[in-house]
């Protein structure tokens, strides 16, 4: 095993007086497919959001690539999330420009490509999501799934080290989340990306999952490979597989 | 001629590819006719997308020049990432452009489908509002004070600052005309007609397009893209007389009653100037705008502002129902629907305003 790309240690966290996260220690390796799991409303896309930046925890450490995310200047943050690809709950996409323009932003902002080489590399990475003939489209005139599909491309368009996905099933029916699935672990293996996932799609964990943190009422009750969750005693746990 | 050798960086990534191109074009300006070229990827460790693409770029563009390249020492790593990320063909996409007949035609149709969309629209709400009126339970509960407040009564307080600012500035500007004649008092005179027949109810309507008539139509934008609008006919409540009937008597009822108090405040203002500039007596301004207005001036002022009030309320609704998209949708109809009612507003009124003029003898 090689050093991990994301370590979070003693993460305490919430809103206002509300603790949200307490305690939350783990880590990520490079090339696995972390699922962050457990039912509504304990805390998954709030650590997503720690992970990412765009929150302050209360206390705790979390070191990403590296640098330790607590301590960096706005400028070196700037430069580290440029390593990292964030697949948003809805897509977030921006609806007034065609999707090969939403692909090509980072690629505008970060890099000083020539137009070509970023027209080349749009349809590269809308080709690598089976999305290359909606590239001139705008975004609401795509399906729920290609909406998906084309944000995952602009995810991966500055090849990022980490992709964090915010449950990048939901709302989609088993068929279009199974390829999006498919997708992911295409990726992961072709780009050797690292994948932090936030779902509670039981299919969708079964499929791609690597190693599971398993919170339950903003603590961290489960943390080690899928197959040992599933045979877990723990009876949050055993609910969440076995409804 | 020996073949060039070029030794390739170790990281390639789309920070690098930049400079790199700018080395390879000095480069090969040089080396024009070289026959071949070869490319050492020796050192090379690690490279993106974008770097993948550069390289079979510039491989393409040298063997289009016939030049010929050789690449060597391709790592297994590195051999993969290039055929992982291989140049794409560009999609072709079928042109949209249309001819000239075409566009005319398409124009021609657009507005005949608008005209009959609209003409479906303001049949249907004629209808509701007459029916309507014997039937309040059509209506949402309340709903015609609602929009009376919402309309009109909150609406006070910027019609009054503008209007007393018009017929200031009113007063104001014709005063140094007619004041080389000695004729002050007739300024009574023009702000009372310019202000009755002409400035009140053309001012508060526009107002109110701009305050209402955009809100009006965001309104329904917006229940028409959140399936809201859809909700209500599968619940068989007809939205028309469910929202729109309550709007149009609010605003048949308001625009006047704003109108009206419009005048009075902007002929107020010209009062002020008329007494602080002209030293006119206050009495005798009012008293000169009374002997000044027939109840011609009134009732055309009325009637105009009536008119704009339907107007706004047709247009406003119109735009509303025309909404497509999702929020940028709503934004732009709601844009459209207060420069139209503007645009409608003001020709309207310079058709009124024609026939009152020449049909005065009908009156």
């Amino acid at each position: 095993m090689n050093e991990p790309i994301i370590e979070v240690q003693h993460l305490i966290s919430g809103y206002d007086e509300r603790v949200v996260l307490d305690d939350i220690s783990f880590d990520v390796v490079p090339g696995e497919i972390m699922v962050v799991l457990g039912t509504s409303g304990c805390g998954k896309t709030t650590l997503l959001k720690h992970l990412i930046g765009l929150l302050q925890p209360f206390s705790g450490s979390i070191t990403l690539l590296g640098h330790d995310l607590l301590r960096l200047s706005e400028a070196e943050s700037i430069k580290l999330m440029r390593h990292i690809g964030v697949l948003f709950q809805n897509g977030a996409l921006l609806n007034s420009i065609t999707v090969a323009e939403n692909v090509a932003i980072p690629l505008e902002q970060h890099t000083n490509l020539t137009t070509g080489l970023i027209r080349d590399l749009v349809y590269l990475k809308l080709e690598l999501v089976g999305l290359k003939s909606a590239a001139p489209l705008l975004p609401s005139e795509l399906s729920g799934g290609m909406r998906k599909r084309a944000a995952l491309a602009r995810a991966i368009a500055l090849d990022p080290k980490i992709l964090f996905a915010d449950e990048p099933a939901a709302g989609l029916d088993p068929v279009t989340a199974a390829s999006l699935d498919q997708l992911l672990l295409k990726l992961r293996d072709l780009l050797g990306m690292t994948l932090v996932v936030v779902t509670h799609e039981v299919g969708s964990i079964k499929r791609i999952a690597d190693r599971v943190l398993f919170l339950h009422e903003g603590k961290a009750l489960f943390f080690g490979k899928l197959s040992d969750a599933l045979k877990s005693h723990l009876e949050p746990v055993r609910n969440f597989f076995n409804p | 001629m020996d073949t060039p050798i070029v030794k390739l960086p170790p990281v390639i990534t789309h920070q690098q590819t930049e400079a790199l191109r700018k080395k390879f074009k000095a480069l090969f300006d040089k080396k024009q006719f070289s026959p071949s070229v070869e490319f050492d990827f020796q050192e090379v460790e690690r490279m993106d997308s974008a770097g993948a693409i550069f390289i079979q770029n510039l491989r393409s563009d040298l063997e289009k020049n016939n030049v010929e390249v050789i690449w060597t020492n391709l790592s297994p790593g590195i051999k993969r990432t290039l055929k992982l990320f291989k140049r794409p063909v560009p999609p072709v996409f079928k042109s949209e452009k249309k001819n000239f007949f075409e566009k005319i035609g398409e124009t021609g149709y657009n507005l005949s489908k608008y005209f009959a969309e609209s003409i479906l629209l303001f049949s249907n709400i004629g209808y509701w509002s007459f029916l309507g009126f014997f039937r309040p339970g059509l209506r949402r509960k309340g709903e015609v004070v609602n929009q009376g407040v919402l309309i009109g009564v909150n609406a006070l307080p910027i019609v009054a600052l503008i209007a007393f600012l018009i017929g200031f500035i009113l007063a104001l500007q014709s005063a140094a005309q007619l004041r080389q004649f000695g004729a002050n008092i007739y300024v009574a005179d023009l702000i009372a007609i310019a202000m009755v027949s002409e400035m009140g109810p053309l001012i508060t309507a526009i107002l109110v397009a701009g305050r209402s008539g955009s809100a009006i139509t965001a309104e329904i934008a917006t229940m028409k893209v959140s399936e809201e609008i859809d909700a209500l006919t599968v619940m068989g409540v007809d939205p028309v007389p469910y929202l729109i009937v309550p709007k149009l008597y609010a605003i048949i009822i308001t625009l006047p009653l704003l109108t009206v108090f419009a005048n009075i405040i902007g002929i107020t203002g010209g009062a002020v100037i008329g007494v602080t500039y002209l030293d006119i007596n206050f009495v005798a301004f009012f008293k000169e705008v009374f002997t000044v207005l027939r109840y011609k001036e009134i009732f055309t002022g009325l009637i105009k502002s009536f008119s704009f009030s339907i107007i706004i309320l047709l247009t406003a609704t119109y735009f509303g129902f025309r909404v497509k998209g999702g929020a940028e949708g709503v934004g732009r109809v709601t844009t459209a629907s207060v420069v139209a009612s503007i645009f409608f507003v003001i020709v309207a009124d310079s058709i009124l305003g024609l026939i009152f003029y020449f049909g005065e003898s009908a009156f």
